[in-house]
């Protein structure tokens, strides 16, 4: 059964399809959760509200867009929600590209993608520079060059336009570019 | 190591896509040829091709608890064929 026949018995109550549809999404949800929240149980939260909403408001899903793309729209909003109310963190502001972008000599990294899985330390320098960057551009970033969505389809889940969304992925990436480069480069004699 | 390895083309599409311009306007030409002769550039974007590389790969797995309590809180545990089919061999 395709997606939309999921969707389809199950705004007519049947309840192992909404199963179903759950099952295809829960880990494609938790783990972007995650990629914004950098925390399991806010991720796992998220998740649960989620599909809570989206159980809430099966019926009045057209089919005019994916159901991905509703799901990312609302992880995306309830994690912003989140970030805004806590008011206490302060974030850098990264509207300087001169700052931004600096001319580098070549620098061998010690990590590549494929040390990712089994390293801590690598983890963390990810995580610490990921929540160093303000939410908004974060979310942009995951959005478009994490979960490989089009520059369209970020627009339309972020409500931005597309100048905007250009803007804000290339300031996120040379600001995470940044900050990982320093930590991820071999000491120089 | 080896940095994730970019292609002119890549960088390319990548910069004249964020500009909004056709491969082919004169400003990405006028890119190509700077790019052809700058190492700080090839660097730059070889390193944030790198960047996004490490962020693609650094996935969450939801646990199997994280899995059952969803289910629960949807009130859909008795379609939850993996945790029915657990319970059973538990018993």
């Amino acid at each position: 059964m395709n997606e939309n026949e999921l969707i389809e018995k199950a705004q007519n109550g049947d309840r192992k399809s909404l199963a179903e549809l759950v099952k295809m999404y829960e880990q494609t949800v938790y783990n972007f959760a995650f990629k914004i929240c950098r925390d399991k149980e806010r991720a796992e939260n998220t998740m649960q509200e989620t599909f809570l909403r989206m159980v809430k408001n099966l019926k009045q899903f057209s089919g005019k867009s994916k159901l991905s793309t509703w799901l990312y729209t609302v992880v995306s909003n309830n994690c912003l929600m989140l970030a805004r109310s806590n008011k206490r963190r302060e974030y850098t502001s990264i509207d300087d590209d001169d700052n931004l972008i600096k001319e580098t000599k070549l620098v061998e990294w010690k990590y590549t993608p494929a040390n990712v899985t089994e390293n801590n330390e690598l983890k963390e320098v990810l995580d610490d520079a990921i929540k160093n960057l303000p939410p908004d551009y974060r979310v942009v970033f995951l959005l478009r060059d994490v979960e490989g969505l089009s520059t369209e389809e970020t627009g339309k889940i972020t409500d931005l336009s597309i100048a905007a969304v250009k803007s804000r992925l290339h300031r996120a990436r040379a600001f995470l570019r940044n900050e990982i480069s320093g930590k991820l480069s071999y000491e120089s004699n | 190591m080896n940095q994730t390895k970019v292609s002119c083309k890549d960088v390319m599409s990548h910069i004249c896509d964020n500009l909004g311009e056709d491969m082919d306007s004169p400003r990405c030409k006028a890119i190509k040829e700077h790019l052809d002769n700058c190492d700080g550039c090839q660097n730059y974007f070889s390193s944030v091709n790198g960047t996004i590389g490490l962020y693609k790969e650094y996935n969450a797995k939801l646990s199997k608890e994280g899995h059952s309590k969803l289910f629960d809180c949807l009130g859909l545990s008795e379609f939850d064929v993996d945790s029915i089919d657990s319970k059973e061999k538990d018993s």
